[in-house]
């Protein structure tokens, strides 16, 4: 497996703020990484260290096994990028900005840039302040792959994007990888991670929580399971069963999440003559949201 | 080496430098075409007699009816290096740390061409804007020639360089700071403070003997305020600002290394 970005230990701190702490990554040639994140948790921060924008306080990143700041010249050369919050300058057509990364970049032949012209209809010819923000974005996503970069960097790409547009970019970048691109893909959608990645991490509170195959984290997704009661049952007969998360209250009706083995909560539910019961099957979405919320200094969960 | 950054940042200021440029060209015409009216005003000269504080406050010391007096009082020590600190100052406060602050670097910052590169491409936006407007300045300033103007051409180019040389100088200087910081507030800030008290050391200087030691510190001293049209700038003089704007270029280049961009 040849390893296209990696960080080791990797930490930035902004004064007394926390920034990253002591994160590990690992992405292979060829795959497509989700990087998530609630806001604030610390992808945009960790994506400036891996392009060079900004100095780790400690810890180590590398990209294709080069250093993002000693040689930045030779990893901006290979990789593309699309910040978070993407800034044009006002006064300039798309044109203008094309034409300079590509002048830099020594692009000659733009037969791929026009082509990501016409699926995405980029609008070239306005200046900047003019364009809506979802326009912006498309200008930003050609900057980023027009020249065929082995590694796409893409924070909150489809920021901005119609379902359309959405569409089409999900269709690009899978493309991209099927010609070999390495794709580092952050956001805080699950939805839009999870039709494209093959590999996950989740980042919350500057610490990476769990890193994993798509898959893997659907083995390991909480199930739901609705029951209907014929009286008003007490919740804590289900809270206090291990594994078990009282999701919702409606009256007679009770939502739970199920982590680990059912037969406890059927012998419970039996006791109150259940009239009806649902399950559902594992939620991908329940899982992220327990990420999120309940695991304060959580241990890193690596399943590679 | 290539300057396509350069060409950006020159495009996104083109506006404000033509207006700057043309603006500070009429009045150096208008203050040119007036010259045979008050060339033999001697109640002008009254003004700066015996050494007025006043008049030296506003860069206006010795004869004013002279050809190099005119044009000093009137343009090389207050107006011109007024806007040319304009036009240099803001672009050296907005070319680093104005392009983070907006966002906007890290469109360059990620293509393959080094910091110091892009710095240095930055550096010399900075020069070719200064020279845009002494240089247009000196060509009319020349056409004084035909309204009783006269001067040798070489003290008028001595001193078109080292009024460009001191846009560039406080340009750099708010680069630097910019670069450090990251912040356009800072930069303009401490930049527009350092100028004013180089600008009141120098003018003052002559008639307030306690700052007349303090004048070589001033690098309007060194461009503009040491009568250069009437005797010509010297070398040392304008070695000087260079080796200045070499040092400053030097700290920028450096400062913008080190800085963590948004």
């Amino acid at each position: 497996m040849t390893v296209v970005v990696g960080a080791e230990r990797l930490t930035k701190t902004f004064g007394t703020h926390r920034g990253i702490v002591d994160l590990d990554l690992s992405v292979a040639q060829g795959e497509i990484f989700g990087f998530l994140g609630p806001n604030g948790a610390g992808k945009s921060t960790t994506i400036r260290l891996l392009t060079g924008l900004s100095h780790p306080t400690s810890g180590v990143a590398r990209v294709f096994g080069l250093d993002p700041i000693a040689d930045g010249v030779a990893v901006h050369r290979r990789i593309g990028y699309l910040p978070g919050e993407l800034a044009l300058h006002s006064r300039l057509t798309g044109r203008e900005h094309v034409d300079l990364a590509a002048k830099v970049r020594g692009l000659r032949a733009r037969t791929f840039a026009g082509e990501l012209v016409e699926r995405f209809q980029v609008d070239l010819d306005r200046p900047a302040r003019t364009l809506s923000k979802g326009n912006r974005q498309k200008i930003g996503i050609l900057l980023a792959v027009m020249h065929r970069p082995e590694l796409v960097i893409l924070d909150e790409p489809t920021s901005g994007l119609d379902p359309l547009m959405q569409d089409e970019f999900e269709r690009m970048l899978r493309e991209l990888v099927s010609a070999g691109t390495t794709v580092f893909l952050s956001s805080h959608e699950l939805d839009e991670v999870q039709r494209v990645a093959t590999r996950v991490a989740i980042i919350k509170d500057g610490t990476l929580v769990v890193t994993d195959t798509v898959e893997g984290l659907r083995q390991r997704a909480p199930r739901t399971i609705e029951f209907s009661f014929p009286a008003i049952v007490d919740p804590k007969r289900f809270a206090s069963i291990e594994g078990v998360q009282v999701v919702a209250i409606n009256e007679r009706r009770i939502t739970l999440s199920l982590r680990g083995a059912v037969s406890p909560v059927l012998r419970v539910a039996a006791e109150l003559d259940p009239l009806d019961m649902v399950a559902r099957p594992a939620d991908l979405d329940e899982l992220f949201l327990s990420y999120y919320r309940d695991q304060p200094g959580a241990e890193h969960i690596d399943a590679r | 080496m290539r300057a396509d950054i350069a060409f950006v940042d020159l495009r996104l200021r083109r506006r404000a430098l033509l207006s700057y440029v043309l603006g500070m060209a009429l009045y150096a015409l208008i203050v040119v075409v007036l010259y045979p009216q008050f060339k033999d005003s001697t109640s002008l000269d009254q003004l700066t007699k015996n050494g007025s504080a006043f008049a030296a406050l506003f860069g206006a010391t010795g004869s004013l009816t002279s050809p190099s007096g005119w044009l000093d009082a009137n343009i090389y020590e207050n107006f011109l290096p007024l806007i040319m600190l304009l036009i240099t100052v803001g672009y050296g406060a907005s070319c680093i740390a104005g392009q983070d602050e907006d966002g906007t670097l890290s469109l360059a910052a990620i293509l393959p061409i080094s910091r110091a590169a892009t710095a240095l491409q930055k550096v010399g936006a900075l020069t070719v804007q200064a020279l845009l407007l002494a240089i247009m300045t000196m060509a009319c300033v020349l056409v004084g020639q035909d309204f009783d103007l006269s001067f040798p051409f070489s003290h008028l180019a001595g001193l078109t360089v080292g009024v460009t040389l001191l846009g560039v100088d406080f340009g750099l200087c708010a680069l630097a700071i910019g670069s450090i910081t990251g912040s356009r507030g800072t930069a303009l800030g401490l930049t527009a403070a350092l100028a004013a008290a180089s600008y009141l050391v120098s003018s003052l200087a002559p008639v307030i003997a306690w700052i007349r030691p303090a004048r070589y510190l001033s690098l309007f001293y060194w461009s503009v305020g040491d009568q250069q049209l009437a005797n010509g700038a010297t070398a040392p003089s304008l070695l000087l600002l260079l080796a200045a704007g070499v040092v400053l270029s030097v700290i920028a280049i450096a400062g913008y290394q080190r800085l963590d961009l948004r």
